[in-house]
């Protein structure tokens, strides 16, 4: 009995230690990926309450997961589909709501100079208004650094899928700058 | 590559290492001011995909984790504490249950053995004033819903004993060689009957009736069939 109760607690002090580890795993983990996951699922939702909510269920669910997490550099893939799961659940919760898209909500946070701060908003909004289908490889592409065979593998897409939907983000993005008078200023005359 | 494939595969892909497009791009400079131009779209739309992260989201999904994981320990400490609440449980019931059991599998062993504790005490007082009424008797025979119609040799003492986790009625009478032990004991799962037994110096026997048995242990040379007669001629089940 009396051995059954020490072995218990060097299980406990392992366990213990363990649980230091995986804290310092999840501490890192937060540091390094909260950045590119907050933005990732602000474009995902365009709102920045229910991005800062999305990311804090995805690393809670990290959090729990955290041991089936064998590589490292897996972890960005990883939580982004985490945090895709959990944005497809809140649309199982409420239907309502995100059904339209809402140009107001798109808020400019950066104070960059005037100039700057117009196309930006300006792209903004673009970017905003692309179909999701569209702006989901993209966002993937162009922050979260992702080649297209990984963007393919995470939205569970084939290659030429991703590559024809990034093709078209441009482009319409392209497009719809060029048609916009007020960007880049060229109309001074 | 002609035109339309290299701009399809440069808006899919500003920073695209592949060779034939870089190659593609060296050959033709109209080709590389495009690749310039999207890939500078690109580092805006960069910028104005890059939103500010709010201040506290490092600290709040910090704090949200301590708290779960402090919520997580408190169930783990107490499905622990359950579990050597279980197990204690677990513990004393089987412990009950390994005293209440007999240790003896047959009903001979379990008399002479019970007979041999009891003397032990017995001998050394005088029960030669001692003498049982017939009432008394049949109020505790009336446990086993039996009773003695009569009364027959000297009852020296009649109480309930437990011995071996059985609990029965211990008679003792007087007899003509030594104390004369009846035991009336609830019919037992686990205990076998044995109709006669003896050991060096005692012997026994035992009736098997529908709501208990009976047995008689007596001196070796004890005229025991006589009692056996008396118990059998005098006892009436009253179920």
């Amino acid at each position: 009995m009396i051995k059954k109760i020490i072995g218990n607690k060097s299980k406990a002090e392992q366990v213990s230690t363990s649980m230091a580890s995986k804290q310092i795993r999840y501490e890192a983990l937060v540091r390094a990926l909260h950045g590119d996951l907050y933005r990732y699922a602000y474009w995902l939702c365009h709102d920045k309450h229910i991005a800062e909510d999305l990311v804090q269920e995805t690393f809670l669910r990290a959090w729990r997961a955290l041991d089936s997490l064998k590589d490292e550099k897996a972890a960005k893939s990883w939580l982004i589909t985490i945090l895709r799961r959990e944005n497809a659940r809140r649309f199982e919760r409420k239907r309502f709501d995100m059904s339209e898209y809402d140009e107001v909500t798109i808020v400019d946070t950066q104070s960059l100079d005037h100039e700057q701060d117009m196309e930006n908003q300006l792209l903004r909004e673009k970017i905003a208004k692309l179909p999701e289908e569209y702006r989901e490889p993209l966002v993937l592409q162009v922050l979260g650094g992702f080649s297209g065979e990984e963007i393919a593998t995470l939205l569970d897409l084939n290659k030429n899928t991703v590559m024809t939907r990034l093709f078209r983000a441009r482009n319409q993005l392209k497009e719809a700058l060029d048609d916009e008078p007020l960007f880049r200023g060229q109309y001074n005359g | 590559m002609d035109d339309l494939q290299f701009r399809r595969s440069i808006y899919a892909d500003p920073n695209s290492a592949d060779k034939d497009i870089i190659a593609a791009q060296n050959a033709d400079p109209a080709k590389k001011q495009f690749a310039q131009e999207i890939a500078q779209l690109d580092q805006q739309i960069k910028k104005a995909m890059d939103v500010d992260i709010p201040e506290d989201l490092y600290n709040k999904l910090m704090l949200k984790q301590v708290l779960v994981s402090h919520q997580q320990q408190k169930r783990k400490s107490r499905i622990h504490l359950a579990l050597a609440a279980s197990i204690a449980f677990v513990l004393g019931i089987s412990f009950t249950f390994w005293q209440s059991s007999t240790p003896y599998n047959d009903i001979g062993a379990l008399s002479l053995a019970h007979v041999a504790h009891e003397t032990m005490h017995f001998a050394d007082e005088d029960h030669s004033q001692a003498q049982v009424s017939l009432t008394s008797l049949n109020e505790k025979m009336a446990d086993f819903n039996a009773q003695f119609s009569q009364s027959f040799g000297k009852l020296i003492s009649a109480g309930y004993c437990n011995f071996g986790g059985i609990k029965s009625l211990h008679l003792i009478y007087q007899g003509e060689l030594g104390p004369v032990t009846v035991f009336v004991m609830p019919n037992e799962e686990g205990l076998a009957f044995t109709a006669n037994f003896a050991n060096e110096k005692l012997k026994g026997q035992a009736l098997h009736f529908d709501h208990a048995n009976i047995v008689v242990v007596g001196d070796k040379n004890e005229p025991l069939n006589q009692w056996r007669e008396n118990i059998e001629k005098n006892l009436t089940w009253s179920i």
